[in-house]
């Protein structure tokens, strides 16, 4: 089952390397957060406890409600083109993921071999940091910087879901908050931005001086 | 027992030929129905052949003796190709091993002539969609090959009726593998039979069009024969989705017809929905509408290469 969500997740990488609209990388991120959710509930399906939820809860709150919300909100009032401006073109860009998915799980079959790791949430969860990188070097748009790094975020997620199946809550509740705190600094400095320029791109930051 | 191979054989390319315009129409008539039309009958495309077969047949005074051979090559390759696909569980009329990559390259050829057709008659509006045509075919191909490849990759056959007949549906990840894989020949379909987010099928302003702007000085007979093939083609699209389905475990044939019936309605009723809810890209996006179909597999055979 593990293996099928992370299927699915690495769909969702797909799909986010094509996709030419704002709206679809929100859209992306809830779905990755709601299938993290599912893939965290799924171990305790056999032993249920209830402290054992609290991760998953708090996942589901900030991942699937409140920072797809908040990034809305925030492309609403900044009034953001709702196109995307990759710097290289999509195809590239999608040839780009393919390969480095390729060698990713090509590799993480090797490290398999030697240690005690399930291959395909491990390869999932490293090419959605790649692919998160990715994001951020070549699109232009600073809300999208944040969909990558969240992206990024959430392979770490998968990636820690692979190498052990149960890494301590309050370690991963607090890399929770750290994502909550940057998503949330991200949109007050995009606000603070666009009062003082009128672009919210990574090339109008170039030109800027004291 | 050969002599029942062969009947078998020749009872299921019959029945691909017969009721390959029907599934035109049941997508049309679908189509119709959720834009709150009545529609057409789902026999229409029948009786659209009926009426171009009694039409007379002119050709281009430029074309050469290659606009007259490309219909009919077109229609026999593209029925060839009809003839390696297990329909049910008889064993089709061609089969052998490594079939799936004359299956590809039968209607590989069927594409070259009729490119070749296009250019032929030397209009340029014939050539532009020759060239889109050829364009898109590029992209098209590692779609096949890396969906039915992966199948062949993890079962380990090369012949078309092995690889399905080796498909079993009570492994739940082999389900999901195959959902995946229709996804990608959903998209195949949709491009190689120029249905709606990659070609429309129902423009004639020649700048927009691929696959009928090729067509466009064809007539009588010819036509006929071009679309035909062309109903024939997604037809056989249709049931490389279809057979991945059936139930080849257990000999049930209530059962695979029942499956045949209610998938081919689920694809048409999707082929019906995304023309309905898409328009047509832009020409510079269906390349990577296309890589997105062969990522898809190139996944799939990542995933199933390192679980087995």
């Amino acid at each position: 089952m593990e293996n099928v969500l992370s299927i699915l997740f690495c769909l969702s990488l797909f799909y986010l390397s094509v996709t030419s609209r704002v709206k679809a990388y929100v859209t992306v991120l809830q779905m990755q957060g709601l299938l993290l959710t599912v893939l965290l509930v799924l171990p305790f399906v056999k032993h249920f406890s209830l402290y054992a939820l609290i991760l998953p809860t708090t996942l589901f709150i900030i991942k699937v409600v409140f920072i797809p919300r908040y990034i809305n909100k925030i492309i609403r009032d900044l009034d953001i083109k709702r196109v995307i401006e990759p710097t290289i073109q999509q195809f590239t860009f999608l040839l780009l993921v393919i390969f480095s998915m390729t060698i990713i799980f090509i590799a993480s079959n090797i490290l398999s071999k030697s240690t005690d790791i399930e291959t395909i949430p491990f390869a999932s969860g490293f090419s959605a940091v790649v692919v998160g990188i990715l994001v951020i070097i070549f699109r232009k748009k600073l809300i999208l910087h944040v969909a990558g790094f969240l992206v990024l975020e959430n392979g770490i997620f998968l990636f820690g879901i692979a190498v052990a199946s149960e890494l301590p809550v309050m370690i991963e509740i607090g890399m929770l908050l750290d994502v909550f705190v940057v998503v949330f600094l991200m949109g007050i400095a995009l606000n603070r931005i666009s009062s003082t320029l009128s672009g919210f791109e990574v090339t109008a930051l170039g030109r800027l001086k004291d | 027992m050969g002599l029942i191979l062969l009947t078998q054989g020749i009872i299921s390319l019959l029945v691909i030929l017969s009721l390959a315009p029907m599934f035109a129409g049941l997508v049309n008539k679908q189509k119709a129905i959720f834009t709150g039309r009545i529609g057409a009958p789902v026999v229409q495309p029948y009786y659209e052949l009926k009426r171009l077969l009694r039409k007379e047949t002119i050709n281009a005074t430029s074309a050469s003796f290659i606009s007259s051979i490309s219909p009919v090559i077109n229609v026999v390759t593209v029925a060839i190709a009809a003839a390696m696909l297990p329909i049910g569980f008889a064993r089709p009329l061609i089969s052998f091993e490594g079939d799936i990559i004359l299956f590809a390259y039968v209607l590989g050829l069927a594409r070259f002539f009729q490119i070749l057709a296009a250019m032929d008659i030397g209009s340029s509006f014939e050539g532009m969609g020759a060239a889109r045509e050829a364009t898109f075919a590029v992209f098209a191909e590692p779609i096949f090959f890396f969906t039915l490849g992966s199948v062949a990759f993890i079962s380990g056959l090369t012949s078309m009726y092995d690889i399905y007949h080796s498909v079993r549906l009570d492994n739940v990840s082999y389900i999901v593998f195959i959902i995946v894989c229709s996804i990608s020949v959903f998209i195949l379909a949709v491009t190689e039979c120029s249905r709606m987010p990659v070609d429309d099928p129902n423009t004639h302003l020649e700048l927009t069009m691929i696959h009928e702007v090729m067509i466009l000085d064809n007539s009588g007979i010819d036509l006929f024969l071009y679309q035909y093939s062309s109903y024939i083609k997604l037809f056989i699209y249709a049931i490389l989705e279809t057979s991945f389905f059936y139930p080849f475990g257990v000999q049930n044939y209530t059962l695979a017809i029942v499956i045949f019936a209610v998938v081919t309605l689920i694809l048409s009723a999707s082929l019906a929905t995304v023309e309905t809810i898409t328009s047509r890209f832009k020409m510079k996006n269906i390349p990577e509408y296309l890589l997105f179909a062969t990522a898809i597999g190139v996944l799939n055979l990542l995933i199933y290469t390192f679980t087995k």
